[in-house]
């Protein structure tokens, strides 16, 4: 696929054209004719004047399309104007069109005489005093300028230290053909068209060539409909062309209704004129008389730009009868039609125009043959339209230039959705979809991920993130099974559900089907039934109800399929398509959806309840325990926590908190609830006495139940367990309890008191807890079903052992430390490993925790942290490595060590090579790729490898594990291969989190307990919705307007770097309650006062 | 060029095709069924409900058959396994959103979407109905109709337009709530529907249906207080057999005056008397119109849906319209004005009852113009299949029964009185009578070829006694439309107008046996022109017993009594139109 040309590149607008003297000849009326009668000089100053080539007082253009206006242009219009009526400055104020970057709108240019213009962006009322005060006065405010526009002639004098506009990563991969003169141009004035070139391709046209040549012209150029068909365009109007028929017809379809695509209307807005010189042309090439645009009637300022556009145009001599003199007339009418999406396939937009219901029917005939009245008719777009002026002048080879081999030419897009820069932009064909969404949407805001681009609106198909080198190229975009539609291109990111995107376009095509033909009224309706159980919870999720729903993966591609191959019209036939394409790449949200009960992307309401609650793996109703802290219940929340988690104040400061994540307060568009912030206010603030768990007596001789490992997986699963009356055994390796949260999780993260405390407190009568003795060395599996006499088995004994790096002279050396022994050799016996010169290996959470902890070490002068790909691939929580960077870490990424360099037996240093990213590879992250002769040694002392842990396999003999040593485990019963043994946390998943581990131990303490009752072993999905109303607090008027997040206070550095004091802080009462009170409450659309 | 005679491939064996034919009358001419539901013959292709795909090699997707013109070396495949998946599902849907009430429903039997289910073997369905039910409109007195036993197939709608000249009832909605609907969604009864029941002809469901009256006739017919006085239209003895499965084109008139009275009707009289009576009046009335200079062309006034058309779309043609009854209303009149005195019964004590073929009856019967002192001159219509199912209720088997003749004296009749039925009847039935008014000699020839026949439009000229009369009878409210126009835009050769609202007149009446085709509605008027052939009296003004009632009753023709009784007069109708 060819890539833009250089050239091309720097220049995204077409060179500006004179009127030719044969238009200039032909035109009967206006300002052009009149100068042109008064001589050379008044022509040309007028020519200049109007190309905006010389302006002898300031211009002010504001950008009054409907996206400008929808943004406040007009409000800024009336700034602009009293603020000049105030000071009494002459200036020209000019309503123009849309220039396509609609995120920045309300857009306002202002060209002082003799200078370049100036755009700038986010011009709202409020700002404009401050600009034109500061334009004006000959200074440019740097952080709203978009750029200045290019002058090719070099007549006027370009302001320094600005951009050019054409520069902007918006602009510098455009090819403006069709936008050419959007947002520049009055579109109220036909002498600024045609000062531009505007219809000198008409006029040359109509002058000297036939209409075969026209149809031959454009046949040649390769340019297909725009509309999103992609049928070639000359072909179809030779077949109109050689239909017999007393009277041909034109329709322009300007009835654009996919969601979010608003290119057609930006063009009538914006260049009204060039849109009609493009029916003439076609008209006089398919000898058509009489031309209809169909526009939908919420398209106000369309229609009035064109009804302006048609009179000026025919005041001029450029429509009507005998256009220039030459002998060829055309009239156009303006057809409103009321907005069916349905009316912008033909032949039910043909029979809108005879005043008829919009439903298609079935061709052949095409109406190029049988059309409007029965007439031949030629039915373009007006995207296509807008495209002939630019081919009939510069010939079709400089139109098939632009392109690939199949698709000729520019496409504008419009860019909506979870992406930087939205708007509209006009890119040569066979541009990727990644170039659109990066380089000139921006990228994802918020640092989320791109998760895939639905192109084509409710025709189309998504093109999921990994495939979004694919070329805008009607075969290729069929190829993969989307369409090039009309041009709408909606960014989703990681929020988006894809079940519920295609839920939203068959709710479109339901309500935007005619109901003729069967496939599409009823099909369509069946498959939105489907989506719709799918993302819904069921009274009973057992019955019937549930068999429909797993039917529904297989009956949706089924009926996609007939759908697709036996509707009446284009819209039934790609009806399906978001279904399908959503179903083809994204099957296991589906399945997520029908087997899980669970919307991964947190989107579909029904089934996600609260999103924080959703997200906490151990179902922690957080809402509940925030609305409680807003109204000053600490107990009450307290309670909350301690229901869903034996571990509140481990949570409350280790807690990864993905609660957080799925915040709808933080996805649309502020921030989320602070919510380990406010578990930490509780736990610190409420005595854990408050919750007094009921413990069941063993009964003596009742079934007795081993726990392997005292880590949080371990503990929890014995701490239900014995609160459900089964007397339960930890076996613990070390000599202390917590696993992972007292080895590895240092100290100044998590106290060591607080830990212990919790932990005693969790030890119910049931349990008894036996220190060092470790599986495989103490005692064996068999030994603790068989002589030990215990029913069932949880093994939770972790993932403790580093991972290699897998290069020379790793081992033997003295100074190269495991990550884990490191860590356990501090936070256990105390004993400081780490001295001079620290490099730890690694990028994920026991990597920088390592790192901090050598850095308390008191032999330690130094450390650095070495990843292989960059720090936004890092899997560390993303406030350690902060906190890491604060503390003075140096934290080295893109190097790959090579070999471990020794001396004399000990560490001397660490061979490293420098990488670049490449593709990504499965997981989705791009791949380090070593640059080769970028190898270099950095010297050592103690060096920390800290990759990755997997288990210890000692004692799991008989089980089935995976190459990395993990248990393989039935995920929905803890179940390992052998029956009675149980397992969960890190030894199944290697390193987790800690709430990913408590989840782990509540669900295998259930599961025993069924496999000991005897019953099955199975839990089915369940949707858990907030189920209790909690009064809202209202918060006043003040704090309504102002919602920062609370940051907790943190240790300063100084006084945290050589010590384990907890670093971060508990927040004061007010703070946590103006905090509770963010919350929005996802939870009332589920709850009722009682 | 391409010849007019081409070859094409249907499953594997090759066909002849011609240019300009679809795939589907193809297949249908090879025998191959195609099942439709939404395909009506003569009329263009709507594509509307895809049971008609088929594979054609080449093609993206299943082509419909209806409207996808044939060409030469095309291959088609009508039931591959890819076709049959497609139509069955497609029946599927449909049957996931129809109520599960066939049991209860008219069209039990005899609905197209059960025989589809049949026949495709549809035996499950994987979703059922979603509750919501759509309220029937029941606002009319001639059609009932149930949006939720409504396809969508939206041949009501194209009968109602591009037939009928009518378009009462179009799509409403959108999606999966699109449904057929009035405008503004308001009852039948206040749109421009003519009551004329074409729709409920081409309905393949029991979306429409005639508003039944059959439980008050029963009712009627079990009071001992009550005579039960019963008329027959021409068109009905014809049809009636094919409701007890018998071929169309049969006459079964002394078989069903027999079931009649074994049913309990206690007079059984033949509505062909008072259209008998009918050329009388409406003859005398265009005489005296052409002697006169009255208005002219006179229209006719028999068919009750023409009636309603003319009042709402062509109320600047009432004047031209006959002053005559139509013969039901005559004979209701004449019942409760005249026999029921003769007979010493108080009028409110007789129920009037009349087989029609027709469903805009009921709809006459109910007009103010059509009674006396608020009694209405007929009291219940029942349609040609309303009276099947009141035999069969009886167990009433037509074909065992012995023919009896209808009772005296309205049940003696000419022939010319029973061509009625078909389009052309009324004016054949006419000009017999009036070249015999007009010179006093009767026709030579009776049988008057140019106005016999299916056709929409036909015209006769001729010469009789030095006049030169134009005539003209057109079928189907479409063709009447356009002849309107016509007379509208000066045309000054006609004189007299039929009009039938039906296509083919009653015979294809909207309250005959469902199923019929336009050679079964040929076979109707057929046996109608077999009955004309052998009868013994074949021109109205022959009828003794119409005498009699001249002499005894109404004096004479267009008299003072005529007048109260059997004329009337129409009045512009505003209507949603």
């Amino acid at each position: 696929m060819s890539k833009p040309d250089t050239a091309a590149q720097a220049r995204c607008w077409e060179k500006m054209r004179r009127p030719s003297p044969e238009l200039l000849r032909g035109l009967r009326g206006g300002a052009l004719a009149a100068a042109r009668d008064a001589g050379p000089d008044r022509y040309d100053a007028l020519l200049a004047g109007l190309r905006r080539e010389r302006v002898d007082r300031p211009v002010v253009f504001v950008g009054a399309g409907t996206c400008g206006l929808g943004a406040g242009a007009a409000r800024t219009l009336e700034a602009i104007r009293r603020w000049l009526a105030e000071r009494a400055v002459s200036a020209e104020v000019v309503e123009v069109g849309c220039i396509g970057l609609c995120s920045e709108e309300p857009i306002v240019d202002i060209q002082l005489p003799g200078r370049t213009r100036l755009s700038f962006g986010g011009i709202t009322a409020d700002r404009v005093p401050d600009l034109l005060e500061q334009v004006m006065g000959g200074t440019v405010p740097a952080e709203i300028v978009l750029g200045q526009f290019p002058d090719p002639q070099g007549l006027l004098q370009p302001w320094d230290d600005v951009a050019r506009l054409d520069e902007h990563p918006f602009m510098a991969r455009q090819r403006r053909v069709v936008l050419v003169n959007s947002g520049i141009i009055d579109p109220g004035r036909i002498e600024e068209y045609v000062a531009r070139g505007g219809y000198s391709a008409l006029a040359e046209v109509l002058a000297s060539r036939t209409p075969e040549q026209v149809c031959d012209e454009v046949e040649a150029s390769g340019l297909r409909g725009r509309g999103g068909g992609g049928f070639p365009t000359g072909r179809k109007w030779k077949f109109a062309r050689q239909a017999s028929g007393d009277q041909k017809y034109l329709i322009c379809n300007a009835d654009e209704g996919d969601p979010g695509a608003f290119m057609d209307r930006a063009v009538c807005e914006s260049d009204p004129h060039r849109l009609l010189e493009g029916m003439a042309i076609a008209a006089y090439a398919i000898g058509a008389s009489r031309g209809y645009i169909y526009i939908r009637a919420e398209y106000p300022l369309a229609i009035e730009r064109l009804r302006q556009a048609i009179e000026q145009a025919r005041a001029w001599g450029l429509l009507g009868a005998d256009i220039l003199g030459r002998g060829f007339g055309l009239e156009i009418a303006i057809k409103t039609g009321a907005g069916a999406f349905v009316c912008g396939e033909e032949t039910a937009l043909i029979h809108s125009i005879e005043g008829r219901r919009g439903m298609p029917r079935p061709r052949p005939p095409f109406p190029a043959a049988r059309g409007l009245f029965g007439r031949p008719t030629v039915i373009n777009n007006v995207e296509t339209l807008a495209n002939l002026p630019g081919i009939l002048e510069r010939g079709a080879a400089w139109f098939a230039g632009m392109g690939t081999a199949g698709s000729k030419g520019t496409k504008v897009f419009a860019i909506s959705g979870m992406v930087r820069r939205t708007g509209l932009v006009e890119i040569p064909m066979g541009t990727t979809l990644r170039e659109v969404v990066f380089d000139i949407g921006g990228g994802i805001p918020g640092g989320r991920r791109c998760k895939a681009v639905q192109i084509g609106g409710p025709s189309g198909g998504c093109v999921p993130e990994s495939h979004l080198d694919l070329p805008t190229d009607y075969e290729a975009l069929k190829a993969f099974g989307t369409i090039m539609g009309s041009g709408g291109l909606v960014v989703l990111d990681e929020s988006t559900c894809m079940v519920d995107f295609a839920k939203f376009f068959m709710e479109f095509i339901q309500s935007e089907s005619c109901g003729k033909c069967i496939p599409c009224r009823e099909g369509t309706r069946r498959m939105l039934e489907i989506l719709q159980a799918i993302t819904r919870p069921r009274r009973r999720e057992d019955g019937p109800d549930a068999l429909e729903r797993f039917q529904g993966i297989m009956q949706l591609r089924e009926l996609g399929e007939m759908i697709r191959a036996t509707s009446l019209c284009g819209l039934g036939q790609t009806a399906p398509n978001p279904v399908l394409s959503t179903l083809q790449w994204f099957r296991d949200e589906y399945e997520a959806h029908i087997y899980d009960r669970d919307c991964p992307a947190g989107a579909c309401k029904e089934l996600v309840g609260a999103p924080c609650q959703n997200a906490c793996p151990a179902g922690t109703e957080v809402w509940r325990y925030v609305a409680h802290i807003a109204r000053g219940e600490y107990q009450e929340a307290y309670r909350v926590i301690r229901e869903a988690l034996p571990f509140p104040s481990v949570c409350a400061r280790v807690c990864h908190h993905p609660c957080e994540r799925m915040c709808r307060a933080g996805s649309t568009g502020g921030e989320p609830i602070a919510v380990r912030t406010l578990k930490r206010f509780v736990v610190d603030r409420v005595s854990p006495n408050t919750y007094a768990p009921e413990v069941r007596p063993a009964a003596p001789g009742g079934p007795r139940i081993a726990v392997v490992g005292a880590g949080p997986a371990g503990l929890t699963a014995a701490y239900y367990l014995g609160v459900a009356g089964y007397a339960v055994t930890v076996f613990e390796r070390e000599d202390q309890a917590g696993g992972m949260l007292a080895g590895a999780i240092p100290e100044y993260r998590l106290s060591r008191s607080q830990l212990r405390h919790e932990i005693d407190r969790m030890l119910v009568a049931n349990i008894e807890l036996r220190y060092s003795q470790a599986l495989g060395r103490d005692f064996s599996l068999d030994d603790l079903l068989g002589p030990m006499g215990y029913r069932a088995v949880f093994l939770a004994t972790g993932a403790h052992h580093s991972r290699r790096m897998g290069v020379p002279g790793e081992d033997g050396l003295e100074g190269v430390i495991p990550g884990i022994r490191f860590l356990k050799e501090y936070n256990l016996h105390g004993r400081e490993l780490a001295r001079g010169r620290v490099g730890v290996v690694g990028g994920g959470n026991s990597a920088i925790d390592a790192a901090r902890v050598a850095l308390r070490q008191k032999r330690v002068d130094s450390v650095a942290v070495y990843y292989r790909r960059t720090q936004a691939e890092m899997p560390a929580y993303r406030e350690e490595i902060d906190a890491a960077w604060e503390e003075n870490i140096a934290i080295r990424t893109l190097v790959a060590p090579v070999e471990v360099i020794g001396r004399d037996g000990r560490l001397a240093g660490l061979k490293l090579i420098s990488c670049r990213l490449g593709e990504a590879d499965a997981s989705g992250r791009r791949q380090p790729v070593p640059i080769p002769g970028s190898e270099h040694v950095v010297e050592l002392d103690t060096l920390i490898v800290a990759i990755s842990e997997q288990p210890e396999v000692d004692g799991l003999s008989g089980l089935t594990l995976r190459r990395n040593g993990t248990l393989v485990v039935d995920p929905e019963s803890c179940a390992t291969s052998r029956p009675g043994v149980f397992a969960g946390g890190d030894v199944v998943t290697g390193p987790n989190s800690v709430v990913d581990a408590i989840a782990a131990g509540k669900r295998a303490a259930r599961m025993i307990d069924n496999y000991v009752s005897g019953r099955l072993l199975r839990s089915l999905p369940k949707v858990r919705l907030p189920g209790v109303y909690i009064e809202p607090v209202q918060a006043d008027e003040e704090e309504a307007g102002s919602a920062a997040r609370v940051e907790p206070p943190l240790l300063t550095v100084s006084r945290r770097r050589k010590n384990f004091a907890e670093v971060e802080l508990c927040i004061s009462e007010e703070q946590a309650r103006r905090e509770a009170r963010r919350c929005l409450r996802c939870d009332l659309e589920f709850t009722q006062p009682a | 060029m391409m010849s007019d005679v081409m070859r094409i491939e249907v499953d594997g064996r090759e066909v002849e095709a011609r240019a300009g034919e679809t795939i589907l009358e193809v297949l249908r001419r090879e025998a191959v069924h195609v099942p439709t539901l939404c395909h009506i013959e003569g009329l263009p292709p709507s594509g509307a409900c895809r049971m008609c795909i088929v594979e054609l090699e080449g093609a993206p997707t299943l082509v419909p058959s209806c409207s996808y013109p044939v060409a030469a070396g095309m291959k088609i495949r009508s039931r591959s396994p890819k076709v049959l998946a497609a139509r069955r599902m497609i029946v599927e849907l449909l049957l996931s959103s129809h109520p599960d009430d066939c049991l209860y429903c008219g069209r039990s039997g005899r609905c197209d979407l059960q025989t589809l289910a049949r026949d495709l073997g549809v035996r499950h369905r994987r979703s059922r109905p979603r509750g919501e039910r759509r309220e029937r409109d029941v606002s009319s007195p001639s059609i009932v109709r149930d949006p939720d036993k409504c396809v969508l197939c939206g041949k009501c709608v194209r009968v109602c337009e591009e037939v009928q000249g009518v378009a009462a009832i179009d799509f409403v909605g959108r999606g999966a709530r699109t449904q057929v609907g009035c405008a503004f969604e308001s009852g039948l009864n206040v749109s421009s529907c003519v009551n004329c029941g074409q729709c409920i002809l081409v309905c393949p469901t029991g979306a429409l249906s005639e508003r039944s009256c059959v439980d008050e006739v029963l009712e009627a017919l079990a009071d001992p207080d009550k005579v039960v006085v019963v008329q027959h239209a021409p068109a009905v003895s014809v049809t009636l057999a094919e409701e007890f499965g018998l071929p169309p084109g049969q006459d079964v008139d002394g078989r069903m005056v027999a079931a009649l009275r074994r049913a309990g009707f206690d007079r059984v009289f033949d509505t062909s008397f008072t259209a008998d009576l009918t050329i009388m009046e409406e003859g005398s009335e265009l005489a005296h119109r052409i002697r006169s200079g009255g208005v002219l062309p006179m229209l006719t006034s028999c068919s009750p849906g023409w009636i309603k058309f003319v009042e709402q779309f062509y109320p600047d043609f009432i004047p031209n319209v006959s002053t005559c009854k139509s013969p039901q209303q005559m004979m209701g009149a004449i019942i409760k004005r005249f026999w029921a005195q003769r007979e010493q019964v108080r009028p409110q004590d007789v129920v009037s009852v009349s087989i029609m073929p027709c469903t805009a009856k009921k709809f006459e019967c109910g007009r103010e113009e059509m009674g006396c002192d608020h009694v209405p001159d007929v009291d219940y219509v029942l349609t040609t299949r309303e009276l099947g199912e009141l035999l069969r209720m009886h167990g009433l088997d037509l074909s065992r029964l012995e023919p009896e003749a209808a009772d005296t004296p309205f049940g003696e009749r000419t022939s010319a009185g029973k061509l009625f039925g078909a389009s052309g009847g009324v004016m054949e039935a006419a000009v017999r009578t009036a070249h015999w008014m007009l010179t006093g000699r009767e026709l030579q020839e009776l049988e008057i070829g140019p106005l016999r026949g299916l056709e929409g439009c036909k015209e006769l000229h001729a010469r009789i006694d030095g006049l030169q009369i134009g005539a003209a009878v057109v079928s189907g409210l479409g063709n009447a439309r356009r002849l309107l126009d016509q007379v509208r835009g000066g045309r000054k050769d006609l004189h007299f107008i039929e009009v039938m609202t039906c296509p083919g007149g009653c015979v294809g009446g909207g309250g005959q046996p469902i199923g019929a085709d336009a050679a079964a509605v040929e076979a109707r008027m057929k046996a109608l022109y077999a009955i004309d052939r052998d009868a013994p009296v074949r021109v109205s003004h022959r009828n003794a017993s119409v005498k009699r009632l001249y002499d005894e009753f109404l004096g004479e023709p267009l008299g003072e009594i005529s007048h109260r009784l059997l004329h009337t007069h129409y009045h512009r109708r505003d209507v949603l139109k």
